[in-house]
């Protein structure tokens, strides 16, 4: 079990991520540079502050996946914020991204024009979390 | 109900309606503690009428000054330019005047004026994270809606494309309706931005992220539309009428705020962009065909239009029903004296394919009650409009 979110959770992603033959085909034309995805601090479970997780994303395949700061997060074209509760949500299935996007429950940072071009491979990145043993923190 | 309905409704804007309640606006900044108000607006409304006289002595001393470079779709630079002009006179609030262009400058310069940079860094959705710059909007004309909604346009005139921004902390906070400000309106703006709002109403009212509170406001904004067009059309002075149709527009406005919009805005979009189409014009156009493209899916919802419009459906099966909302539409674009095919505005036959290509890239057309988001389906929807 990996903690979400950890180091180790960020590489056991990117090996789920590179191993998913659906990402590698609906993100074959992803050309737009890094997504961050910031978790917000929630010191209850032990986030004290804003913590991003990187993902270096080019054309179906992921080739970096990291934790950062939120300063660093913020350089990425595409940041996407969101409490510890939606994200697990989107992990669960039970929100998806772009819709929570539309719907107020994530905030973008970035062209929304450009992600709504891509909503096949935002699910098969949520699909590919599902390969990802997660200890959530609140549990 | 749906047992999986989700939606969330914010409406944080006060509307103020009345012939003559621009008179109150100095009273309503300073409720909003206001001391130095920009006026954001365009050439046209300073020079050819008297309404930013109007708004400037209405404002009394809170008026540090009127920044009139507002063009048609805004654009990046008018806004860096706006936010500079307002920040060299130390102003503390925006009050805008005129249609959806000059209310989104206003939105683009609040963002610059509390953020810093330059408006093409901040482009997202929800992602400003703390208030805004004081805003008043004063619609002149009745058909954006941009006086209560959370979306601002802004075109970039090097890529032709309009950027889009979305964010709670950008909806004005006060909405001053005033019929006597509309009076002025040529027929052919009074019927394209009136068609706009009827497109805003019918497209929330169809969404995916539709919800009861939305309906409600839609289903109201296309009755007062149905009752209002075409007497503001065809009598600029009937205020009656102009009063409907601005109050329908807000309606409207607050529909696809909580709701959104869909396919007839990613097209009328992209043919806005790429040559010039007046946007409540590229709306009236696109909107009977996308209706029709919709109508296998949102028969019942179009049935609940054709009944708004005051369309004698009883008897008809939904989907018969939900083409007579179409032919009306298409009718009242035809009585209030817009174009009918894209062929008439400019739009090249041969570049409806770019176009298709190009609307995907909408965020509009994600959220069309039925799937659109393929090339194929919007160009068989452009080929019907042209």
């Amino acid at each position: 079990m990996f903690v979400f979110p950890s180091d180790e959770w960020a590489r056991a992603y990117k090996e789920a991520i590179n191993q998913s033959p659906t990402y590698k085909t609906a993100g074959k034309d992803w050309t737009f540079g890094p997504v961050a995805l910031v978790t917000k601090a929630d010191p209850a479970i032990g986030i004290r502050e804003d913590v991003g997780l990187w993902l270096d994303l080019h054309q179906g395949v992921c080739r970096d996946a990291r934790l950062c700061a939120r300063a660093e997060a913020e350089q990425a074209p595409f940041c996407i914020t969101g409490e510890y509760a939606r994200w697990k949500q989107v992990m669960r299935k039970q929100l998806d991204p772009i819709q929570g996007m539309m719907q107020k429950k994530l905030e973008l940072k970035g062209q929304m024009t450009i992600i709504v071009r891509f909503v096949a491979a935002s699910k098969a990145l949520v699909e590919a979390t599902q390969s990802v043993p997660t200890k959530f923190l609140d549990e | 109900m749906k047992p999986d309905l989700q939606f969330n409704f914010y409406q944080p804007t006060r509307v103020i309606y009345g012939c003559g309640s621009v008179r109150d606006l100095s009273l309503e900044a300073k409720r909003l503690g206001v001391e130095r108000a920009v006026v954001v607006t365009d050439q046209i409304l300073r020079e050819k009428t008297d309404l930013v006289g109007r708004v400037e002595r209405a404002l009394g001393a809170r008026c540090a000054g009127v920044y009139d470079g507002v063009i048609p779709d805004t654009a990046v630079e008018v806004i860096d330019r706006g936010a500079a002009f307002a920040r060299a006179r130390g102003c503390d609030g925006l009050v805008s005047l005129g249609g959806g262009s000059s209310i989104d400058t206003a939105k683009g310069m609040a963002i610059v004026l509390t953020e810093g940079g330059s408006i093409r860094d901040h482009q997202g959705s929800q992602a400003l994270g703390r208030r805004q710059m004081t805003h008043l909007a004063i619609p002149t004309t009745a058909g954006t809606g941009s006086e209560v909604s959370q979306y601002a346009v802004v075109k970039d005139h090097e890529a032709h494309e309009k950027m889009h921004y979305a964010d709670d902390h950008i909806v004005p906070d006060l909405a001053l309706l005033d019929p006597e400000l509309t009076v002025g309106m040529p027929p052919l703006l009074t019927a394209a931005t009136g068609l706009d709002a009827l497109t805003h109403a019918i497209e929330a009212y169809t969404a995916i992220n539709r919800n009861p509170m939305a309906d409600a406001l839609a289903l109201a904004a296309i009755r007062l539309i149905a009752r209002h067009l075409e007497a503001a059309t065809t009598d600029g002075k009937n205020l009656a009428a102009r009063g409907g149709m601005l109050i329908a527009a807000n309606l409207a406005g607050m529909a696809f705020n909580a709701s959104g919009v869909g396919l007839v805005h990613a097209m009328a979009h992209v043919v806005g962009a790429r040559y010039g189409v007046h946007h409540g014009t590229a709306n009236a156009i696109c909107l009977p065909h996308v209706m029709r493209f919709n109508n296998d899916e949102l028969s019942a919802r179009y049935r609940d239009v054709a009944l708004a419009l005051g369309v004698d459906v009883r008897g008809l099966e939904a989907e018969a029903a939900g083409l007579q909302a179409a032919d009306r539409v298409a009718q009242l674009n035809a009585h209030v004296g817009l174009p009918q095919r894209l062929r008439e505005v400019g739009v090249p036959a041969e570049e409806l394919l770019a176009c298709a290509e190009q609307s995907l890239s909408d965020g509009a057309i994600v959220y069309n009650g039925k799937f659109a988001a393929d090339q194929e389906l919007v160009l068989g929807v452009y080929r019907a409009a042209y």
